[in-house]
């Protein structure tokens, strides 16, 4: 009966997700007011308005939801002709933010104004998923061949070095490689060449860190040498690189099992700068404890699981890429974001999906659901 | 969850599918994924588990729950009108904020241009060197004790986050000033205050508990759940204390001692006009002290500047001034103040309060005592006659009279012995009244006895006067007139003042009340009677014979024009007993028919070839209370001569006068009045008073109740307020 009743519904929806999402929306901008709302009362820049990133980001939300519900009732497919355009217009973006559109904040250039400001990057990650998976659709059984598979690792290089260069945004450029080597990861069906990338990548860092960390502060690497160093000893470098980290771990260790209650934390209080923002999570550990992180660490887990059942269960190979590249595009933010405020990494500027302040971002994310909503539409039930 | 799975395993797959191998990866992602999910988890466990504690107190710590002291202001010191003789002030201390300043770019280069140019005396350099070797200093102090008025503009600008917005890491700490509005006025009575709030000297060392309050205090506290709260206890403000100085006699006071130290000074020596000249002004029937000054004096808002002590003597190394001291000058000052303890040693010389805290020998204005002895006790009768031959032979001397080179006074009356100030005379009465009597009486007058006065720093005389033990029959016969027993200034006209006030013997004091910081009154300070000394008979004979050394004997150049008054004329040889060192004073009080205030003033070794001539104490009271009389709407009772009416317009005295016989001279003194009125009233020193309310003639008849009949006439009453302000040209 239920299945039948789906089926002329529209194909399957995934309920699960959608909850998933509502929860982590909902909690993102409680999040997002209990982090924000000292600072912006006190601030006269924003008319001392309590709610001010709160009313943005809910306007964002909503705007998202709308797109996602959108995108998702528009079969896939028909995305599949504007991959390559994707790809071009999110190169033109980038450039445009070195015309006088481009919006400077927080000393750097990485915004542009459409009306509403807009990050380039984040369109950026999503016409990569576009475009790699209808590449790797082209490709074919090309993928298994070494040829192939370094035609897939290279595509997103000339954007990342663009977001990186240009936009002088490491961590966006970081996320987009990432996603596209999930992508590839998933499609080809080789195991070797992936362990002696990471092996390689994992061995060349370290080595870089090490090089770092003897060079010490006056090394000459500018403020990712030194972000770099207050990683490795961050109590060493507390009023200056490290602060920010020290903060957050600060803010993470005071909060103990079950926290200090919800917009209870001291570290928001100006200790945590832009608390809205990257170090959401931590402060989330600190009013809610170790219980409220996990539990969103379990949020995300299951989000991807649904993600990973959809993509699994897609009808082709198109779809199932799709949804790979969200998974991937999520999961690897979450996990750098977590790494960051744990200071497991070097601090680097990555928001948590869904909840960290930011219009562009969570706008889309759920452009990107929306795509696996429609991708889910399209899965058919065996009689 | 089972059952979606079981669902998915039934899709179809189609070609160019998502195929198994994709599926396989897939899974392969998400446990790696999930794997480093895990890591972080265990991460976060571990940095909870691990460093929860420190963490938590880390956090707490840089919370600024740390308290915050919020000073309190010390009490004022009013005089009887309610003018500030002492007060604090609010100021305030730049502190920079290194590590907030530091925390915004651009920051320090707009905070400093701005503190720049609010702050001339802004020392950027100091302040961007240190902000360079502190940068996470979070307390550094540039500037001390701004006013209000010179924080303002800055507190503006700062508050103007729209055009300044990278203005930051500067904040003011408050914190109080003590202020002497009137700088020397009274010095030695109020004492000072240093930045700690501990008095030092006089009414602020005395009172120090009474003005000081209890400090208030923000701090932050942990609550049950450890969040942290704030509280702020404020501070509780000193009380402050009225005193019954009026500060215009007080002025009037000063001038005057200024005014002689001016005329005399490197006159027969160099240096000042006098060691010391010391005025007290008392109101006979309550021991209220109405005017107590000093000369040297100093400045209170500047109590450590040396060229103060210029014209002293110089202070030696036993604390004391040896009698040939080398006098300090701007030349020899470096070599003598060599070291912070010379300087310090002769700041509280100058620091000390003379009227209450040097001792020295009263001379003759000790005579109405003995007289009031001997008539008291019944010793003698006032009937008696005495002759004086110029010296008798006491014990193993022969003690001279003042008049010794004449061949004496001849024979004398009782009064006429207190007029000529005849040591003989009262060598004999001495001996008539006897030593065990005298000595009952020098205790009754409280000679050897504190005064008990609220003033910080009163000496003990105990040991300086005589006992059974050690008075013999020439210490006897010197101390009737004066010499050989120390006593204090205050000691003298509290004693004097129950001489003449029919025989209450009233505690001095200088504050009358107490008010707390928001004007309630906490104590009512009311005259003391300590005790009776002398009968109400015995005190109008003493006025009688006090009257009589102003009208016929050595005090005559101690009446102030239009005024009879009555005293008592010293002139005390001082150690070195070499006839050149003299302590000249005059000790009297006004109106001559019925007191009201008792003046004492002491000059100590006037600075003069021949030191022995009451006149340079004389002079002192006659110019005092030429002013002071009128100011306290006391009515002349006598004619005034016409050189004393030149005098009085000059001082811009309006003169009013009791109905006397003269009624031309009272109808011109009418119209004198009105004119003064009308042209708008000058005060005193000539500068201009703001307003003056004149007191109605009720007022005047219960002041004066025994004065009668008055005319309508009367005396400005100055504007107390206006006067103090005027000491931007200080009269002295």
């Amino acid at each position: 009966m239920t299945q039948d009743k789906r089926r002329r519904i529209g194909g399957y929806v995934d309920y699960s997700l959608i909850f998933i999402i509502i929860v982590l929306l909902g909690f993102g901008l409680i999040m997002v007011y209990s982090t924000s709302s000292y600072e912006a009362s006190v601030s006269s820049k924003l008319q001392n308005d309590a709610a001010f990133y709160l009313k943005k980001q809910m306007f964002a939300t909503l705007v998202g939801l709308i797109m996602m519900i959108l995108v998702s009732v528009i079969p896939y497919h028909f995305w599949e002709r504007f991959a390559g355009w994707g790809y071009i217009v999110s190169i033109i973006l980038i450039l445009l933010v070195l015309t006088p559109l481009g919006i400077e904040a927080n000393g750097a250039r990485r915004w542009l104004n459409l009306g509403i400001s807009v990050q380039p990057a984040e369109i950026a990650k999503l016409a990569m998923i576009l475009f790699l998976a209808s590449f790797v659709c082209k490709l074919g059984n090309n993928i298994r061949h070494r040829k192939g598979f370094l035609f897939v690792l290279c595509a997103p290089v000339p954007i990342c070095l663009l977001v990186w260069l240009i936009t002088d945004n490491m961590s966006s450029a970081i996320i987009i490689f990432a996603i596209a080597f999930i992508m590839l990861f998933v499609a080809s069906p080789e195991y070797k060449r992936f362990a002696a990338i990471v092996i390689s990548v994992v061995a060349l860092g370290t080595l870089l860190i090490f090089v770092i960390a003897k060079a010490g502060a006056g090394g000459g690497f500018g403020f990712r040498g030194a972000r770099i160093l207050a990683w490795l000893n961050p109590e060493a470098y507390s009023s200056g690189t490290g602060f920010q980290t020290l903060q957050a771990l600060y803010a993470i260790g005071s909060g103990g099992i079950f926290g200090k209650g919800l917009g209870q934390s001291t570290q928001k209080l100006g200790f945590i700068p832009e608390a809205q923002n990257d170090m959401i999570f931590s402060i989330i550990c600190e009013e809610l404890g170790l219980f409220g992180g996990i539990c969103i660490i379990l949020l995300f887990i299951l989000m991807l699981w649904r993600l990973m059942i959809i993509a699994n269960n897609a009808p082709d190979l198109f779809g199932g890429l799709l949804v790979v590249g969200v998974m991937g595009h999520i999961s690897v933010q979450v996990l750098l974001n977590v790494a960051v405020v744990t200071n497991t990494i070097p601090n680097t500027g990555i928001s948590l999906p869904f909840i960290s302040y930011g219009g562009t971002s969570v706008m889309f994310l759920l452009i990107e659901l929306g795509l696996v909503f429609s991708v889910a539409r399209s899965i058919e039930f065996k009689d | 969850m089972k059952n979606r799975n079981k669902q998915s395993e039934n899709i179809t797959i189609s070609n160019n599918s998502f195929n198994k191998k994709m599926q396989e990866k897939l899974v392969v992602l998400f446990l790696i994924v999930l794997l480093a999910f895990a890591g972080l988890s265990v991460k976060l466990i571990s940095i909870t588990r691990d460093n929860g504690e420190q963490y938590k107190k880390q956090v707490l710590s840089q919370q600024q729950y740390e308290s915050i002291t919020i000073p309190y202001k010390r009490g004022d010191i009013l005089d009887a009108k309610g003018n500030k003789l002492a007060t604090s002030e609010k100021v305030y201390n730049l502190v920079l904020d290194c590590k907030n300043m530091n925390a915004k770019e651009g920051s320090v280069d707009a905070t400093m241009a701005a503190l720049k140019s609010c702050f001339s005396d802004f020392d950027e350099g100091a302040a961007r060197e240190y902000l360079a070797a502190n940068p996470t200093s979070q307390y550094y102090v540039t500037l001390k004790q701004l006013t209000y008025d010179e924080i303002a503009p800055f507190e503006e600008m700062a508050a103007n986050t729209k055009d300044n917005p990278l203005i930051s890491g500067v904040w003011f700490e408050e914190e109080y000033k003590r202020v002497y509005p009137n700088n020397e006025m009274a010095c030695d009575l109020i004492g000072f205050t240093g930045k700690d709030n501990n008095g030092s000297y006089g009414l602020e060392q005395y009172y120090n508990s009474v003005l000081n309050g209890v400090d208030g205090r923000e701090y932050g506290y942990l609550n049950d759940d450890e969040t942290l709260e704030r509280t702020t206890v404020p501070a509780i403000d000193g009380y402050n204390i009225v005193t019954t100085i009026d500060g215009n006699i007080q002025q009037i006071t000063e001038k005057y001692l200024y005014q002689y130290n001016e005329d005399h000074k490197n006159n027969a020596r160099d240096g000042n006009g006098a060691n010391n000249v010391g005025c007290i002004i008392m109101d006979v029937n309550n021991g209220d002290i109405l005017a107590m000054a000093g000369y040297p004096c100093f400045d209170l808002n500047d109590t450590k500047n040396t060229e103060r002590l210029i014209g002293s003597k110089f202070v030696g190394e036993d604390g004391k001034v040896a009698y040939d001291a080398e006098i300090i000058t701007a030349e020899n000052m470096d070599e003598l103040l060599a070291t912070d303890e010379d300087v310090y040693r002769n700041l509280n010389n100058l620091w000390k309060n003379y009227c209450i805290s040097t001792t020295y020998e009263p001379g003759s204005v000790a005579k109405p005592f003995t007289v009031a002895a001997g008539l008291e006790s019944g010793k003698m009768s006032g009937n008696e006659l005495y002759t004086c031959n110029g010296q008798l032979h006491v014990g193993d001397h022969d003690i001279k009279c003042h008049n010794y080179k004449t061949g004496g006074d001849g024979t004398l009356s009782v009064g006429e012995a207190i007029e000529k100030s005849c040591n003989v005379c009262l060598m004999l009465m001495g001996k008539q009244i006897g030593k065990t009597t005298f000595l009952e009486y020098q205790e009754k007058f409280n000679f050897g006895l504190k005064t008990n006065i609220d003033l910080f720093g009163e000496a003990r005389t105990n040991t300086l006067v005589f006992n059974d033990k050690n008075m013999g029959e020439t210490e006897l016969a010197t101390s009737t007139f004066g010499q050989g027993f120390n006593v204090t200034m205050i000691q003298m006209i509290t004693a004097f003042s129950s001489l003449v006030n029919g025989g209450k013997y009233y505690e001095p004091h200088v504050v009358k009340k107490i008010t707390a910081a928001d004007g309630s009154v906490v104590q009512n300070i009311t005259p003391r009677v300590l005790k009776q000394t002398v009968s109400a008979q015995t005190s109008s004979k003493i006025i009688e014979y006090c009257n009589g050394v102003v009208t016929n004997g050595t005090g005559k150049t101690a009446r102030p024009a239009g005024y009879a008054i009555g005293g008592k004329t010293g002139t005390a040889e001082t150690i070195p007993r070499d006839k050149i060192n003299y302590v000249v004073s005059f000790m009297g009080y006004a109106p001559a028919n019925n007191p009201q205030i008792a003046i004492y003033v002491v000059v100590d070794r006037p600075n003069a070839v021949f030191q022995d001539d009451a006149k340079y104490a004389t002079k002192i009271v006659r110019d005092i209370l030429t002013e002071v009389l009128p100011y306290m709407n006391i009515y002349m009772t006598e004619p005034l001569s016409d050189s004393e009416r030149e005098e009085l317009e000059s001082l811009s005295i309006t003169i009013k006068q009791a109905n006397i016989s003269e009624e031309e001279t009272q109808t011109e003194e009418e119209t004198e009045q009105i004119e003064t009125d009308e042209n708008g009233e000058i005060d005193a020193r000539g500068g201009d008073v703001t307003s003056s309310t004149p007191l109605s003639d009720e007022d005047m008849q219960s002041d004066n109740a025994d004065t009668a009949p008055l005319t309508g006439a009367v005396l400005n009453e100055q504007n107390g307020l206006g006067v103090l302000e005027d000491t931007g040209n200080d009269p002295r």
